[in-house]
């Protein structure tokens, strides 16, 4: 490609590309043999549009104008489109523009004055990185965020559910916990200290909060940095183009927008049975909460019920999980069954097959004590305990109910309230997306989020056609002792390859820094799953150990780049690491060879 | 603009009047107990002026650093924030070695977001000067007593 030399030259260029597109209703950047721009050239002859077309394979200079097309658009491929000096894009978004009838809007030149090019409802993780990245792609923006008060009247500031009831509040408390087994074992490294170690749960609280408190600041500030406008303010649809904003004084505002996404991601379910919106708390208020919850119940057996069980075991409350069926569902459930093992060994008791029927206040406090009656799900058996907190984590529902989508015509999964979207996380109605948590059959992670997030913005206003990948990607469950993964379940590679077709290599370790202190030998487990059809690429991979994010992390980039059985027997470990452990996976399940850890 | 500014002396003056009013007769500085006839009682308390005070809306910030005639610093800063609580402190203290030539406003960012946005206030501590309604100087995060008395010398123009 011949560079252009010099700036004068370069501008001249310029001047001239958009002088053609300030004065032709339409044009076309085009090469002769290129099939995208034959069958755009074709729909605008179809639709008897005159157009003005540029051949750049044609023309002597053609590299140079396209070198300034990438630069003005951000967009390098033909075809581009420009209708009444707006950029439309490649053929692919001519087509959808054609669908979805803003071609025609364009055509006619009566472009309608919207308030902004776009609304973003909901300012957690999605919506925010939505909204910076389209700001900075210099469009109009408003986010809308406003957090309905718990049952409890728990409420917290600007960012989501990641910053302030999930991610940063969980793995600090996460982290607590741990400290108190670093603790015990300092004493057999030699580390001598009175006996009375204590744990201060206003300290802590107070401590996370604080921090949470600095990072909503930062969001706010962000937003202001980006010119993006915030409004603290529950939005909902009046019209296909319009919301409603009210805000916590009740004032209502209206606004307008070409596009909207929704990010409004989901709140903590409750179980319908009585007294437990009005006695029992969620994750919503645990990290926020203003007192030591004592002997905690927690009714579930989701990540977020064995995470929080576990801290709170881990700061030596007396804790109980109550789990209907399974652990962990929809994981590899050897890891989940593995991770509620070893929380077992270290405390917490699980009652399983139960669920809870009533919870009744025996008597008031901080905390109080209640009464949980559960019944079996499988004989007629009734149980009563007394806790006195009851944590229900039993999931989420998406808050798509009460934002008005009926009036926006976007439809909604009535069984769960996900919203279905095409691979690019547009909904049915083409001018409103969904990102995060509220999308159906994807990951409710938030780095996912900000990925879809930022990448619909730079496809809808930076010319790009990156979409977001929701293949392999890496998690972790910060349970006491941790599972990180990536990829398949055991149990869905099975279903996908069959079971001739995967090779599953495992073993159990035992890292070095528990060793000294002689604990949890034989609980910690690596596992990768092979498609036998594919050169042994890696389709799973599971670990169960400490520092289970900081190990999957890399795994996963390896991954992503096809990573085979082979790539993790070459690759050199880092001794004595548990990483390690993958790159000498010997034992194949199938062998049925031993994997348990002699000690001595 | 002169007559905006005018005006402004004349607010200021009746605002100043409550300030000075003994705690027990400011019923929380409610903007009606300024209308009320009492006021004139008040100047006579005028040397019990308090040195800081917690701006309490938008309203608050108007009356008492925008249209203060005296220059006033303004301590941004946030309950999460460590630094933030050992610099208040200090500038208290060099505040009130000035002998009221100059008044400090304390703002607490998550109480008053939208005025630690509209000043672009980024991290805390941060503190701004005001004289006349107009920012004079700034300076982010902590500093030492000495740095301090020069930053509020500089301020009142000594
Ligand atoms: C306990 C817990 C632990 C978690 N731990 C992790 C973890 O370790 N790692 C990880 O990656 N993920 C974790 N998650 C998941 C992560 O928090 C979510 O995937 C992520 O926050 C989803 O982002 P989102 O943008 O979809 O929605 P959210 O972050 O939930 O943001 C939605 C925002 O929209 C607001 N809103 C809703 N309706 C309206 C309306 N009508 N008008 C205005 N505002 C509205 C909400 O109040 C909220 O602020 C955890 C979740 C929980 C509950």
């Amino acid at each position: 490609m011949p560079p252009i030399e010099k700036d004068t030259g370069k501008n001249e260029l310029k001047t001239k590309i958009q002088k053609l597109i300030d004065s032709n209703q339409v044009v076309v950047f085009s090469k002769s043999y290129c099939p995208y721009c034959i069958q755009v050239k074709d729909l605008f002859k179809e639709l008897k549009i005159e157009f003005n077309v540029m051949e750049l394979d044609l023309m002597e200079n053609g590299s140079n104008y396209q070198e300034m097309l990438l630069e003005m658009t951000g967009q390098r491929t033909v075809p581009q489109v420009f209708i009444n000096k707006t950029h439309v894009g490649g053929c692919d978004k001519t087509m959808q523009a054609h669908k979805d009838g803003s071609l025609q809007q364009l055509l006619s030149g009566e472009k309608e004055v919207y308030d902004y090019d776009l609304i973003v409802i909901g300012g957690g993780s999605g919506g925010l990185a939505c909204s910076k990245e389209a700001a900075m792609l210099g469009k109009k923006v408003m986010v809308l965020d406003y957090v309905v008060p718990t049952p409890t009247g728990t409420t917290w500031g600007l960012g989501g559910t990641c910053v302030n009831v999930g991610c940063i509040p969980k793995k600090l408390m996460h982290q607590t916990a741990l400290l108190a087994t670093a603790i015990q074992d300092a004493r057999k490294f030699g580390w001598e200290f009175d006996e009375s170690v204590k744990h201060n749960w206003d300290t802590m609280k107070t401590a996370v909060n604080s921090y949470i408190g600095s990072l909503n600041w930062g969001y706010r500030v962000a937003l202001r940095d980006k010119n993006v406008d915030y409004v603290n303010a529950y939005a909902e649809f009046i019209e296909p183009h319009k919301i409603k904003a009210t805000n916590k004084r009740g004032k209502e505002t209206f606004h307008t927008a070409a596009r909207f996404v929704l990010a409004t991601g989901e709140r903590p379910r409750y179980l319908g049975v009585p007294g437990d919106k009005e006695y029992c708390i969620t994750s919503d208020d645990l990290f926020s909460l203003s007192y030591c919850p004592g002997k905690t119940l927690v009714i579930g057996a989701s990540y977020v019920a064995l995470e929080c069980g576990g801290f709170l075991a881990g700061l030596g409350l007396d804790v109980t999980v109550m789990v209907r069926s399974i652990l962990l569902r929809g994981f590899d459930q050897e890891m989940a069954n593995r991770a509620g093992a070893h929380m077992e060994t270290h405390g917490v008791k699980f009652i399983r097959k139960f669920v809870p029927t009533k919870i009744e206040q025996l008597e008031e406090g901080s905390p109080g004590r209640l009464k949980v009656t559960a019944k079996s799900t499988e004989t007629d058996e009734t149980i009563e305990d007394e806790y006195n907190t009851v944590l229900i984590a039993v999931g989420r529902n998406a808050c798509t109910d009460k934002i008005g989508l009926d009036k926006a015509g976007v439809k909604v999964n009535p069984k769960n309230g996900k919203i279905p979207v095409n691979d690019e996380e547009q909904t049915n109605v083409p001018h409103i997306y969904a990102i995060g948590d509220i999308l159906e059959e994807k990951w409710e992670l938030t780095p996912v989020a900000i990925q879809a997030g930022k990448l619909l913005a730079r496809r809808l206003y930076g010319g790009s056609t990156v979409k977001c990948d929701y293949i392999h990607v890496p998690t972790t469950v910060f349970t006491p002792l941790e599972y990180g993964a990536c990829g398949l379940s055991e149990e869905r590679a099975t279903e996908l390859y069959g079971p001739d077709n995967i090779e599953v290599y495992h073993s159990l370790f035992w890292p070095l820094e528990f060793t000294v202190p002689s604990r949890d030998n034989n609980q910690c487990y690596a596992k990768i799953i092979c498609n036998k059809l594919d050169s042994d690429r890696v389709v799973g991979f599971h670990y169960l150990g400490p520092n289970a994010g900081e190990v999957t992390q890399g795994f996963g980039a390896a991954m992503k780049c096809g990573a085979t059985k082979e790539h993790f027997d070459a690759t050199i470990g880092i001794h004595p690491t548990c990483a390690e452990v993958f790159t000498t996976l010997e034992v194949s399940k199938r062998s049925g060879g031993d994997i348990t850890q002699s000690g001595c | 603009m002169a007559h905006r500014f005018l005006a402004r002396r004349i607010w200021t003056l009746s605002v100043t009047d409550v300030r000075c009013l003994p705690s027990s007769a400011v019923a929380s500085s409610s903007r009606a107990s300024f209308l009320a006839p009492s006021r004139t009682l008040a100047v006579s308390h005028a040397v019990r002026r308090a040195v800081s005070f917690n701006v309490q809306d938008n309203e608050d910030f108007t009356e008492r650093v925008i249209n203060s005639d005296l220059p006033v610093l303004v301590d941004f800063h946030a309950q999460w924030c460590g630094p933030c609580k050992i610099l208040g402190p200090r500038l208290e203290k060099a505040v009130a070695k000035q002998k009221g030539r100059v008044a400090m406003a304390k703002v607490d960012i998550d109480d008053h977001t939208d005025l630690a946005i509209e000043y672009g206030v980024s991290a805390v501590p941060t503190v701004i000067a005001m004289r006349g309604g107009d920012i004079v100087d700034r300076f982010v995060g902590i500093k030492d007593d000495d740095q301090l008395d020069s930053f509020v010398c500089k301020v009142i123009g000594q």
